[in-house]
């Protein structure tokens, strides 16, 4: 595997794990992983770093109440309803 | 109750648990978070006519929310919007983490599993708010970069930009986070 390879598969590294590679070059990203396991190693780190970020990120609960605030608002006069037609 | 209010409350609240987390990150404050959310959900509302059914309302949302946000909420927390780091830095916590060294990869995430969410969470939020919200979009709530670029209204090589340069800014703050927890050994 030269050093080459590796430099340009770990610049793409970010956008194949975000999915947002065109599937020859992914095909072709997938491939170089299988052989190697320098890359693979680091492919894997970034992958488990999004993990770690989306799972330890993602949960807040919406405050009591706030969904009921939310559609009084809604009610009220001046908010009754969106313009006809808009 | 006319047709365009009762697809509202249909589609608009299942969508309130991740507008209120996002709210949470921009803000970095409960009670602003609130005012945002509501703020959000009250222009969504009367724009609601304007809004294409079929078409992703969970970014269109997003996108009101991004803007109220800057709008509104910005202004009083004027903060730099730069970050430092280099092309030396890509891969900076991963060869701090001992992946140089031949240590299994896993157990360089699980040093990372052991950080409690509320320190991922302050690692994130000590990102400028650009930065921030890109990694957020991306990360937490999966959106791709064309939709990324749809919300904050940059192009997509700006969201690319954005993503990269915050990805390695919080890795830098983490790896603070788990020497300063004695997750690793310096």
């Amino acid at each position: 595997m030269s050093e080459t390879d590796c430099q340009e598969i770990l610049a793409q590294i970010e956008l194949y794990l975000d999915h947002e590679l065109e599937e020859v070059r992914c095909v072709e990203i997938q491939e170089h992983l299988e052989l190697c396991g320098p890359c693979t190693d680091r492919a894997e780190f970034r992958r488990s770093l999004k993990v770690l970020i989306s799972k330890k990120c993602r949960c807040e609960d919406v405050p009591e109440g706030l969904m009921s605030r939310v559609f009084a608002v809604l009610d009220e006069p001046g908010n009754a309803a969106p313009p006809p037609g808009a | 109750m006319d047709e365009l209010r009762a697809r509202f409350e249909r589609d608009a609240p299942p969508l309130m648990p991740s507008l209120y987390a996002a709210a949470l990150r921009l803000t970095r404050n409960p009670a602003d978070a609130e005012d945002l959310v509501q703020e959000t959900y009250l222009r969504a509302y009367r724009g609601f006519g304007g809004f294409q059914e079929g078409t992703n309302l969970k970014a269109w949302m997003y996108r009101i929310l991004t803007n109220t946000f800057i709008n509104s909420y910005r202004k009083k927390q004027r903060e730099p919007q730069t970050i430092s780091g280099d092309d030396a830095d890509e891969w900076f916590l991963y060869d701090r983490m001992g992946g140089a060294d031949g240590a299994e990869p896993s157990a360089e995430a699980s040093a990372l599993e052991k950080v409690p969410d509320e320190d991922v969470q302050a690692a994130l939020d000590s990102l400028p708010e650009q930065f921030r919200m890109a990694v957020w979009l991306a990360d937490v709530d999966g959106f791709s970069y064309k939709e990324i670029a749809e919300i904050l209204d940059i192009p997509i090589g700006t969201v690319m930009s954005r993503l990269h340069r915050g990805r390695r800014a919080l890795e830098k703050a983490l790896w603070e986070t788990v020497r300063e927890r004695g997750l690793v050994r310096d």
